[in-house]
């Protein structure tokens, strides 16, 4: 949900890390005294964790799935600034399965670009997948390839045929699935970064405008055997993704390999509502084992300090001592998916808890009595900004509001067999901005 | 069509803004100037190459602001986009507008970290590098965990000469999160240390690293270009042009470097028509001035100067917008012969504001231009202390040791610059080739 952020162009909540992209003159202009600045606002797409999702596979009870979603906003017409992983990223996705906040599963992918990349608009990527279990590394799955991006009819005929090529087959059981897909995020951005701001009225009666219609994400999606994640005991998983890139030093030019993590994700909107802006660098590179030392920014939520002040006729919102934001965000629902007093931020999700029917599927998920849902993992449809939103304001400390940003669905259906994720717009007729219908 | 009506436009505003104040300029003097810009030009002006988003941003933020302006994100967010608008239109008037807002901001949250690095990020644009430094080491205190300090601090320390500090910024700003503005920083330091293929493997990483941002994309490759046309590969120079370009048609840094490509190739008509292009987009200094040597060089005289007046033009309007660009001005004047005796007085105060390479090849070069190549010689090893392979620099130390009598010395830099960029320069690379000769 970086692309909260995204959205704005001069994002002052993250610009501070990309802020001072300047750079002196190269030495060698003709005019070597002028002072030569690199872009202002940089941020890093093809590394920015924009969302994370595991539930209990509806179509396939047996397995789950993990959904986690990279580069925010990708506009299908872009043309010729097309959309990839980066091949000079590692993607990880992580499961602990003793509630340590450590992994015991950890997936890498790595992706390499095929020649003719760009110039051709060929961005089809092969891709490698690394396991890692107790500390062994195995190559789980070598000469995948993505599909590729949506261009248009001409270019990408038959596009759900070419993406169903992309469902494939990791050595030990497990299906994967890598590339661009629609965002199934669904958001009014421009009021939420409005902080908060709420169209209409206390925001619950639809109407929003879902800035994420027509934008387009790159998915990796796995769906995996539940008795690999399954402790057998409390059958709670805790899961988050994470991005890391090579760091280099002047002094050592030749190839680095000290992988630095510089993105994370969880729980939805930490970064963005949860940790302050002068730790988010930081932040990013810590995993959840660390987490306990970012116990006071859950406790005490900018955000509550922020609804107080916008809402005041709907207060007062509780701004201190909120333990029950770190049970939800950090440690996980009693009697639900609780993993111990250990603090991390990781999506938990109780495999044990069978996938709700989808004619019974509440949006709000636990809060509305849906316990397949939010925060228990989190499924594509699961309305987190509402959930969010009304958890901050007191939902769970009887501080109860219709609160939400009036988008309740995505623009599009996901599907209804892995990847879920629907497919993207293509470039020839995209339609991003939609507005949501009022319901 | 519009951009060119727009510089010249803008130009004559502002030569008539000069004449009136005398050509001296007050702080906000300009923005009367501006006030009496034809309507369709000004407007032309604020639009600037970026998808308009600024604009519109910048116009949203100043309705927040003047809701409530004690919205210290509200302040932030304007004071990063006014800056953002500089580097859209080259307009410096709304460096004045981001000091003002951002201190605004830190009136009312002293240790506000987005305020105190942008205020850095503003004195390194202005090249006010100690304050930035001062201001770096602030945002530092603030957070000594955010990436973004360690670049304030790290191109402060390194325009005020102080090179291990400098790379040590850089490579913890790396550390903690790599990324294209630290990839670029390690590329830089590299090249100045003369790693020539190491700097362009950090830069190949920052390309990757800015995949999906249209402008830090486009100039990542710029970047990569100038390293390889500084290193004797003008046509693979050529070909990331050709990218960036691609990646952001219009994009004035690289219609700029495609420029500099075709010099380096030596088809000055078609740099011409690049540089033209890049100066109707962003009419920078150093745009200008190559494009009034590349007009001197195809014999149109007449353009050349009114290109040459146009630059004192705009150096003025930035040093009224608080930028110190002293050396730029000394470095320009001394080439062209302009007021050598002046120029190598603003050589001097410039040095002592930035006492970098930079600092001492300016110093050096205006030095020799006064026929002072006996103390000129120790600026200009000075400049070249690193080991940085940078033809200009090379050329300079060259000239010099002409100058003192000592032709094979010459013939030793020239032939060293000559390596690297046989068409370093419009201006001096005939000259050079004649003393090789």
């Amino acid at each position: 949900m970086k692309k909260l952020v995204f959205a704005l162009l001069a994002a002052a909540v993250v610009a501070v890390a990309g802020l001072a992209v300047a750079r002196s003159s190269g030495p060698s202009s003709a005019t070597a005294s002028s002072h030569r600045e690199a872009p202002l606002i940089a941020q890093d797409p093809t590394a920015d964790n924009t969302d994370l999702y595991a539930f209990v596979s509806p179509d396939k009870p047996s397995t789950a799935t993990i959904i986690a979603n990279w580069i925010p906003g990708e506009d299908p017409a872009a043309g010729p600034n097309y959309y990839t992983f980066s091949p000079t990223a590692r993607y990880d996705i992580y499961a602990d399965t003793n509630g340590d906040g450590n992994p015991d599963v950890t997936w890498q992918f790595r992706f390499v670009n095929l020649p003719s990349q760009f110039f051709l608009g060929n961005t089809q990527q092969r891709y490698t997948v690394t396991k890692i279990v107790d500390g062994k590394s195995t190559v789980v799955g070598s000469g995948l390839m993505t599909p590729p991006d949506n261009i248009g009819p001409r270019s990408t005929p038959n596009y759900d045929a070419l993406a169903a090529k992309g469902i494939q087959s990791l050595s030990d059981g497990s299906t994967v699935f890598a590339g661009q897909r629609d965002d199934p995020f669904f958001a009014d951005v421009g009021a939420i970064f409005d902080l908060v701001a709420i169209r209409s009225g206390t925001g619950a009666n639809g109407g929003g405008k879902d800035f994420l219609a027509g934008y387009a994400v790159h998915s990796i999606a796995l769906q995996v055997p539940k008795s690999m994640l399954d402790n057998g005991n409390d059958h709670v998983v805790g899961v988050w993704a994470a991005t890391d890139r090579q760091q280099v030093t002047v002094a050592h030019g030749k190839a680095q390999t000290k992988w630095v993590q510089v993105s994370r994700l969880g729980n939805p909107l930490i970064n963005e509502v949860i940790i302050p802006t002068d730790k988010k660098d930081y932040w990013n590179s810590t995993s959840p084992a660390q987490d306990s030392q970012f116990k006071s920014d859950y406790t005490n939520p900018i955000l509550a300090a922020v609804l107080e002040k916008l809402y005041p006729q709907f207060g007062p919102f509780q701004q201190s001592g909120r333990s029950d934001l770190t049970e939800v965000l950090l440690t996980g629902i009693p009697k639900l998916n609780y993993t111990g007093a250990k603090l991390a931020d990781e999506l938990r999700l109780n495999l044990s808890v069978a996938p709700t029917a989808a004619d019974k599927v509440n949006r709000l998920g636990v809060i509305a009595g849906d316990n397949a849902g939010y925060p228990n993992g989190r499924r594509l449809g699961d309305d987190v900004i509402d959930i969010d939103e009304r958890v901050v304001a007191g939902e769970l400390i009887g501080h109860k509001l219709p609160l939400g940003d009036g988008v309740d669905a995505n623009d599009v259906p996901y599907l209804a067999s892995f990847p879920y994720v629907a497919a993207p717009f293509s470039g020839y007729d995209d339609t991003h901005g939609l507005t949501q219908k009022t319901g | 069509m519009r951009a060119r009506l727009l510089i010249a436009g803008t130009a004559a505003a502002l030569a008539a803004a000069v004449l009136a104040l005398g050509g001296t300029f007050r702080h906000g003097a300009v923005e009367d100037a501006r006030g009496a810009l034809p309507t369709a030009i000004a407007a032309e002006l604020q639009k600037g190459f970026a998808a308009g988003d600024t604009q519109a941003e910048i116009a949203g933020l100043q309705g927040e602001v003047r809701a409530d302006p004690t919205n210290t994100k509200a302040l932030d967010t304007l004071g990063l986009a006014y800056l953002q608008r500089v580097r859209e239109t080259g307009d410096p008037t709304y460096y004045g507008k981001a000091d003002g807002i951002l201190h605004d901001a830190l009136r009312i949250a002293p240790n506000d970290l987005i305020a105190t690095a942008g205020l850095g990020q503003l004195a390194l644009s202005r090249h006010r590098f100690r304050t930035a430094l001062a201001l770096g080491l602030r945002a530092r205190k603030i957070s000594p965990t955010t990436a973004g300090v360690y670049g304030v601090i790290g191109d402060a320390e390194l325009e005020l000469g102080r090179y291990r500090q400098a790379f040590r910024a850089f490579d913890r700003m790396g550390a903690i999160k790599p990324d294209v503005a630290s990839y670029a920083r390690v590329s830089y330091a590299r090249e100045l240390i003369g790693h020539t293929g190491d700097a362009e493997r950090a830069m190949a990483l920052a390309a990757s690293a800015a995949v999906g941002e249209r402008e830090a994309s486009s100039w990542t490759h710029v970047q990569l270009g100038l390293l390889y046309l500084n290193s004797g590969r003008a046509q693979r120079a050529l070909v990331e042009m050709r990218h960036a370009l691609q990646l952001f048609p219009d994009y004035y840094l690289a219609l700029d470097g495609m420029a500099q490509a075709q010099v380096g190739l030596g088809h000055l008509a078609t740099a011409r028509t690049y540089e033209q292009a890049a100066v109707d987009r962003v009419p920078l200094p150093q745009y200008v001035g190559l494009l009034g040597d590349l007009d001197r060089s195809l014999g149109k005289a007449v353009a050349a100067r009114r290109e040459y007046a146009l630059i004192g033009v705009i150096e003025k309007l930035l040093a009224a917008n608080g930028v110190r660009n002293d050396l730029d001005v000394a470095l320009f004047d001394a080439d062209h012969g302009i007021g050598l005796p002046h120029a190598l007085e603003l050589a001097r105060r410039g040095y002592a504001e930035r006492p970098s390479i930079v600092g001492d090849d300016v110093l050096a070069w205006a030095l020799a231009r006064n026929g002072r190549c006996k103390e000129a010689v120790r600026w200009s090893d000075r400049a070249l202390r690193l080991g940085t392979k940078d033809p200009l620099k090379l050329f300079h130390r060259g000239w010099i040791a002409a100058c003192l009598g000592d032709r094979a010395g010459a013939r030793t830099y020239y032939g060293r610059a000559f390596v690297l960029n046989p068409n370093f320069s419009v201006l001096w690379a005939p000259t050079a080739r004649k003393g090789t000769s």
